[in-house]
């Protein structure tokens, strides 16, 4: 399945890239294509595209901040979740989906 | 016929007992009777009386009147006039106080959770020492000694005369064997309360009127003073009473021996000497080898005992609550003037706290130390050698311990100033020769007398200049005065046998100048020879690079001078046309501006092709913040004062001689100082230290709480000077962990945090003995932790790539693995360079 993902914590220098890593490693195992955008403190990284967004079919948004650009996801289904929990028990998401 | 002389009081705090000693100074070598008036409140005090002066309660801004009259009254006028115009309002240079704001105490977590007693106070000399409470009792008069009912009041007052007597003889033979310093100033001041007829007088009218005995006398003059001083609105007055309490101290032990020493303070372990107050006296009377801290609960950030404690750096807190009533004597605390607090009731975890507070202070001492010890150079191997400028004798001996390689600049005019004949040439030939055998086979770089201008001299008589430092000054004065320069030459050329010394002339500016001052050099040479003296016959003779136009000659000049140093402050202000003590003007004085640093290289670069040894010993040697660009320069040395010197080497170390020079490069092409600066602190960050290193790996770290762990990652940054305030980079860690813990699971935390105490962004690494409570994700306990310091001003730069890349592997288990478990430093950063991608 593809599936996109956005992930962004208070301050944006560890959780953000650890839910990230831990979201694609996940990804991998369970045999899905992802693409993860960071919300961190360089900005946004791996900038989601309108494509990338209505060619999957759906969006995890680990976050505990207001997402950036928020409004490219209104047209996905989006499992929100806050970002300890992609580090804690990512299957569990992809469970979800 | 009585002279008047009105003014206006410009002493911020007054005239407390300093101006008063000055005053007192200037009116007692008059015959005329000299009288000072307080139009504000009407007191009027006797001008030779530092007492009578001091009571006069004169305050700032206060209208004042000097009477004169009699004798020599129109000499008296003059002086005192010019006094009053010129010196009255700069004779008060107190230090700066360090009081502690009056908010809330904010503490670190880990001596929070201790739960110990904290007594807030106003840290006066910061550090922090542990020690048992000992605890120091005020004036009072032992029991066994009649106060009142004198028999024979004539034989009283001849016992305190005596005792007066006795007292000065004593302090003048202490300041003689102690020399120039802190305490020799101090002494001077209790002798000059101590002569003050005022004083005197109050004990003579005690006996006299009331009978009393020569004890009860002292206790009355005691009681007198300190009543007068302590009611005093000024600050500064109030604390004299210690001065006061001391001599009488001392007075009673002089009429009474044994019977009348007051009850002493005597430490055997380490101590924190605690009392309503302190003397001066007593402070110098304690085993410092002891002495670990003070706690006072009345002295201000000026008394005398303050000052002292600040000179020998032993941590105080003044105006503390529940002192001295509520302390139990012989009950272990620990005096913290880094936080305003004294501790007590001490607990193991207050205990730990106070360990790891004091090896991280320790840490960082012993770093600085170490690189003080080893010769000045950065870490590509380039030699950049590290002097100390000077003034006295005394100086040296701290310069060297500091770690000084030698002394750049030696300023001989300091035994010219403060006198009324020059100095003999045996006076001046002893200072030199103590200063070579205090340098012990070091270069010492001793500067010809620099006076006239700013530095006037009444026994040479130099004409009044409307514009002194265009004038008449330095080398440009010693044709006329050819028998005082030969003298000071021929205890030059004596002292040159007796260690590494380098002869150097101040404000050259033509070729001519350096080649006469040559010529009389080689005369006092050729006499010392004749006369069988001993010199170094290979003296070294060069001249300082202070007046624009030497700059441009160095070529010419290096025919005449064998090495070359530049006086950058002079220098500076020359070239910029700008004093730097006009405050209008100041901003122009700045060492950045692009035209100064191009003037700076053209010099080197001249020096070197004449392949002569160049130094600098202005100021500028003396910032870190320039280093970069004095290692551009490619000086052979910088000479700085003492207590920059261990800093100095400490960043020089951490530079790269290639990178500096480029960086010079491209300061001289800025068009502005600021954007200058801008550049300087663009390579500040570029160039510090790398994010991690073997140094800031550690295992087997004992820490028993996850707020000790985080104390212990942020100390160690301390300690590597990559943060300068270890309690703001704590708050901020914890700020994060407010959020939500850190601890990510499988035994890892990840604490971390932006502030602008941080220095250079770094990663520390601490492998725990035993995992403590972290509040983690998967409520295990944490191992491994893993501190991120980032500085605030940073924002997507390459070190952000890398917190952001890290924080990713940490998610691989080989990873965590790995940074869990290898022993060897130095591995662990291989593996995580190439992990990083670094």
């Amino acid at each position: 399945m593809k599936i996109v993902a956005v992930t962004a914590c208070p301050t944006g220098i560890a959780h953000t890239y650890m839910a990230a890593e831990q979201l694609e490693k996940t990804a991998r195992k369970l045999g899905h294509s992802i693409k993860v955008e960071t919300q961190g403190a360089m900005g946004i990284e791996n900038k989601l595209s309108q494509e990338d967004i209505e060619a999957a079919s759906v969006a995890i948004m680990a976050v505990d901040i207001a997402v950036e650009e928020g409004e490219r996801f209104d047209n996905i289904r989006k499992i929100q979740v806050p970002v300890q929990e992609a580090l804690k028990n990512p299957e569990a998401i992809f469970a979800r989906i | 016929m009585a002279r008047d002389l009105t003014f206006t009081c410009p002493l911020p705090n007054g005239v407390h007992a300093r101006p008063a000693s000055a005053l007192e100074e200037v009116a007692r070598n008059f015959t005329a009777e000299v009288v000072l008036l307080n139009e504000r409140t009407g007191q009027t005090a006797d001008a030779k009386s530092i007492l009578s002066i001091v009571a006069a309660d004169i305050r700032f801004h206060d209208a004042c009147r000097l009477r004169v009259s009699g004798g020599d009254e129109d000499r008296a006028m003059a002086v005192l006039e010019s006094f009053v115009r010129e010196t009255f309002a700069h004779c008060d240079d107190e230090p700066a106080g360090t009081a502690a704001p009056n908010g809330d105490l904010r503490l670190p977590p880990m001596l929070s959770r201790a739960g110990a007693v904290l007594r807030r106070g106003n840290p006066v000399v910061s550090g922090i020492g542990l020690g048992r409470l000992v605890r120091a009792h005020g004036f009072r008069i032992p029991s066994h000694l009649p106060t009142d009912g004198a028999c024979d009041p004539g034989a009283e007052m001849a016992k305190i005369d005596h005792a007066l007597s006795e007292l000065l003889t004593w302090y003048d033979r202490r300041m003689g064997n102690l020399g120039r310093c802190l305490e020799t100033e101090l002494l001077g001041a209790h002798r000059s309360l101590a002569r003050d007829a005022e004083f005197r007088q109050v004990m003579a009218r005690a006996i006299g009127e009331n009978r009393r005995t020569a004890a009860g006398a002292i206790a009355d003059a005691e009681a007198h003073f300190s009543a007068l001083f302590g009611a005093s609105k000024n600050l500064l007055l109030r604390e004299r009473t210690l001065d006061i309490e001391d001599i009488c101290r001392h007075l009673l032990q002089l009429v009474y021996g044994r019977d009348g020493e007051l009850e002493k303070v005597t430490l055997i372990e380490d101590s924190l000497v605690f009392g309503e107050s302190l003397t001066p006296g007593q402070f110098l009377a304690l085993d410092r080898n002891f002495l670990k801290g003070l706690v006072l609960a009345d002295a201000g950030i000026t008394s005398h005992t303050v000052i002292l404690a600040r000179s020998f750096g032993v941590p105080t807190l003044v105006g503390v609550l529940g002192v001295p009533g509520g302390l139990v004597e012989g009950a272990e605390a620990v005096v913290d003037a880094d936080l305003g607090a004294l501790v007590t009731e001490l607990n193991n975890s207050a205990r730990r706290y106070y360990a790891l507070e004091q090896s991280r202070l320790a840490g960082r001492r012993d770093r600085l130390l170490r690189h003080s010890q080893r010769p000045g150079g950065t870490c590509d191997g380039h030699r950049l050698e590290v002097a100390a400028n000077i003034s006295t004798l005394e100086e040296a001996v701290a310069a060297f311990a500091a770690g000084a390689e030698g002394i750049g600049l030696f300023r001989s005019e300091m035994l010219f100033l403060d006198r009324h004949t020059p100095p003999s040439e045996e006076d001046q030939f002893r200072v030199f020769k103590g200063v070579l055998a205090a340098a012990d086979g070091r270069p010492v770089l001793f500067r010809t007398v620099d006076i006239g201008g700013d530095k006037p001299l009444d026994y040479l008589q130099l004409p009044h200049e409307p514009n002194p430092f265009l004038g008449y000054r330095a080398l440009r004065i010693y044709p006329e005065f050819e028998v005082f320069f030969r003298t000071h030459i021929r205890a030059l050329v004596r002292a040159s046998g007796w260690g590494k010394m380098k002869l150097m002339l101040p404000m050259v500016s033509t070729v001519e100048e350096m080649r006469w001052a040559r010529q009389i050099v080689a005369g006092e040479q050729a006499a010392c020879a004749a006369a069988g003296q001993p010199f170094d016959s290979s003296l070294a003779i060069g001249a300082m690079i202070e007046v624009p136009s030497a700059g441009f000659m160095i070529a010419e000049l290096a025919r005449e001078a064998d090495f070359f140093s530049i006086g950058s402050n002079d220098l500076l202000q020359y070239f910029m046309a700008a004093d730097r003590a006009n405050s209008k003007v100041a901003a122009l004085y700045d060492p950045l501006q692009p035209a100064f640093l191009r003037f700076l290289r053209t010099i080197v670069e001249a020096a070197r092709r004449q392949d002569r040894w160049i130094g600098l010993c202005g100021e500028m040697g003396g910032q870190t913040r320039l280093l970069p660009l004095l290692v551009g320069l490619d000086l052979d040395e910088i000479s700085a004062t003492t207590p920059a010197i261990p800093a100095l080497k400490a960043g020089l170390a951490g530079l790269n001689r290639a990178l500096c020079h480029e960086l010079l490069l491209r300061a001289e092409a800025c068009a502005t100082a600021g954007e200058v600066a801008a550049l300087l602190k663009d390579f500040a960050t570029g160039s510090r230290a790398p994010l991690f290193s073997p140094d800031l790996i550690l295992s087997e770290v004992e820490a028993e709480t996850k707020e000790e762990a985080i104390k212990q990652a942020v100390d160690l940054l301390y300690v590597h000077d990559r943060l300068d305030q270890p309690r703001a980079v704590e708050e901020a860690v914890w700020e994060r962990e407010a959020a939500y813990s850190t601890g990510f699971g499988h035994g890892f935390a990840i604490p971390h945090c932006k502030s602008a105490a941080v220095l250079s962004n770094s990663l520390v690494f601490l492998r725990l003995r035993q995992p403590v409570h972290w509040g983690s994700l998967d409520d295990q306990p944490v191992g491994v932790v893993i501190l991120l310091a980032i500085r605030d001003a940073d924002g997507a730069d390459a070190h952000m790539k890398v917190f952001a890349k890290l924080a990713r592997q940490v998610m691989h288990e080989e990873v965590r693995e790995t940074i869990a478990k290898e022993k060897d430093s130095a591995a662990l950063c291989a593996f995580l360079h190439h992990k990083l991608g670094l």
